[in-house]
């Protein structure tokens, strides 16, 4: 994996920059292929299993956030879409995302990786399902087998330990988010369909035309097409961000989200979800770093959902 | 060799990467000390695993029984004793499986008992189908709705929070209906004036406050679009 190779890069960086004369590994290298290796990895500490790497102690416990803060996202699964009536009869397209068993599978500090970031794992899998590496990534961070993996950078702040979950009410109602996801493939598609061009003319003795993205560029001048014409050809499938999706609604019981408008991406596809750059949420409101479970409350919350305010936005237009 | 491996992975159905992985081991190794004696290597090779496992009552007695023919016979005999051994187990008491499987999985991940690893996209499709019926279910038990049918004469009241909530009242025929869950429409062509308008509304929209069925014709279509062509529609 990339992350762990980059991780013993840093360490290696790390050890000839500090130790200098004696050249210690940081572990026996026999033992990291051994079977052993596989099932006791508490007392082995390159594992990093516990509270993340660098001897960094970190403790699920809120904080206060500040200005710069970033929290972490998470995974969801697109689910499809349907429409809602608000309490004041409008109707709200709904996109439904369920945020499935998130669990943070591996913490990056600045004193091992470099930086600090978050691994957030969704879903479950089996181990036959599984390559043998991602297998052993999961045993050494001590974590159930997950389905999609996803690194969120943080601040340091928002570090969380390793094994935390995460559920949907890390994001309030009426908070504005970001949602990445990669696009439907839609196959090699024309210039109308992919650029928006105007295409030719119907009629007025048009051949062969009418789709068509005209001229390509000049005469002998250049005598040749300019770099990043838009022109035909492969579209969508690539990682598009919506940006400023409006949170709805949220139901803690059953981990969905639910979304104003479109996400990209078809249905059951993996879309991760953060907060907004651009219209910031409420630090003050947000739980940070994430929504911790207290004690003595009810299972099965009801859906929490947006405050729309107590003027009706029909009356109030005149 | 293979086929003892094949058997093998046949018969720990059940269990166990690890009873596997140390099958696995037993050709490979005995396969150095030649073919002349394979027997004592196999021999040699399961009496660690049957003394590392905590033994049980049963497990001793199903351990030995594999040990003993291995050392007395060859390898396709071994293998079809192991079938046979595996047999007796499955009809074992139920604790006894349990520890066995217990110890089995140590290697293994631990995962959470009885996960459905469907495919996302089916999944998720479940739950819309759960939210739907969810939805409607709320809107039918809070109020009544008709079963709006293709060819009902209907009456209804339609609040328009666009026009500062004033309420309409709407009387026409029902063209058809397209069934979507909680985003069920259905069309509705009225006369204005003179003029035909035809509307289509959400069927568990909260602003239709009523609907009244008057009268119910008989047709033979979904979708009465031929009305359109009709100079007295409502009059039939």
């Amino acid at each position: 994996m990339a992350a762990a190779s980059r991780g013993l890069l840093a360490r290696l960086r790390g050890l000839s920059l500090s130790a200098g004369g004696s050249p210690r590994l940081p572990f026996p290298p026999s033992r990291l292929f051994s079977a052993e290796a596989f099932v006791s990895h508490s007392d082995d500490d390159d594992a990093g299993g516990e509270g993340g790497g660098g001897g960094r102690i970190i403790e699920a416990r809120a904080g206060v956030m500040g200005p710069t803060s970033r929290r972490t996202g998470v995974i969801g699964v697109k689910c499809g879409m349907s429409a809602m009536w608000d309490k004041w009869g409008a109707k709200v397209p709904i996109t439904v995302l369920w945020v499935d068993d998130n669990v943070v599978t591996q913490v990056k500090t600045a004193e091992k990786e470099g930086f600090f970031a978050l691994q957030l794992g969704a879903g479950q899998k089996k181990e036959k399902h599984l390559t043998k590496p991602e297998v052993g990534h999961f045993r050494a961070q001590g974590v159930p087998l997950k389905r999609k993996l996803r690194e969120f950078p943080v601040t340091e702040d928002a570090l969380l330990p390793v094994g935390t979950t995460i559920t949907v009410r890390h994001f309030l109602p009426g908070q504005f988010v970001d949602v990445t996801g990669i696009t439907k493939g839609k196959g090699f598609a024309g210039v109308m369909k992919k650029h928006g061009f105007s295409g030719g003319p119907a009629s007025h003795g048009a051949s062969l035309s009418h789709r068509s993205g005209g001229s390509t560029g000049q005469r002998d001048a250049p005598g040749r097409v300019f770099k990043n014409r838009k022109m035909p050809g492969r579209m969508g499938g690539v990682q598009r961000t919506v940006k400023n999706v409006w949170v709805y609604q949220i139901d803690p019981a059953r981990n969905l989200l639910y979304l104003k408008g479109q996400v990209p991406g078809p249905q059951g596809s993996f879309v991760f979800v953060k907060d907004s750059i651009y219209k910031k949420p409420d630090t003050a409101l947000l739980p940070f770093p994430t929504y911790f479970t207290q004690e003595g409350e009810p299972e099965d919350l009801e859906p929490l959902i947006a405050d729309l305010g107590d003027v009706d936005p029909f009356m109030a237009a005149d | 060799m293979q086929s003892l491996v094949r058997n093998v992975c046949r018969a720990g159905s059940r269990g166990a990467a690890a009873r596997l992985l140390e099958l696995a081991a037993a050709p490979v190794a005995a396969a150095h000390p030649g073919a002349a004696q394979p027997s004592s290597a196999v021999k040699h090779l399961w009496q660690p695993y049957g003394l590392a496992r905590p033994i049980g009552v049963d497990q001793s007695v199903r351990v030995q029984s594999r040990v003993i023919p291995a050392a007395a016979s060859g390898f396709g005999h071994c293998a079809k004793v192991l079938v046979a051994t595996r047999g007796l187990s499955t009809v074992g008491n139920a604790a006894e499986v349990a520890s066995d499987s217990d110890d089995s999985t140590s290697l293994a991940v631990e995962h959470p008992p009885r996960i459905k690893f469907k495919r996302p996209d089916k999944t998720a499709r479940h739950i819309m189908n759960i939210l739907n019926k969810e939805a409607v279910d709320k809107v039918r038990s809070e109020r009544e709705i008709p079963d709006v049918q293709p060819g009902c004469m209907i009456q209804m009241r339609l609040q328009v929070p666009e026009n500062k909530r004033r309420e309409l009242t709407l009387k026409g025929i029902v063209l058809g209906r397209r069934n979507a869950g909680i985003n069920t429409t259905f069309r509705l062509r009225r006369l204005v004036s003179g003029i035909g308008v035809e509307s289509v509304f959400p069927l568990y929209s909260p602003n239709i406050k009523e609907i009244k069925i008057l009268d119910r014709k008989k047709v033979r279509r979904a979708k009465l679009y031929y009305l359109r062509d009709r100079v007295n529609a409502l009059k039939k």
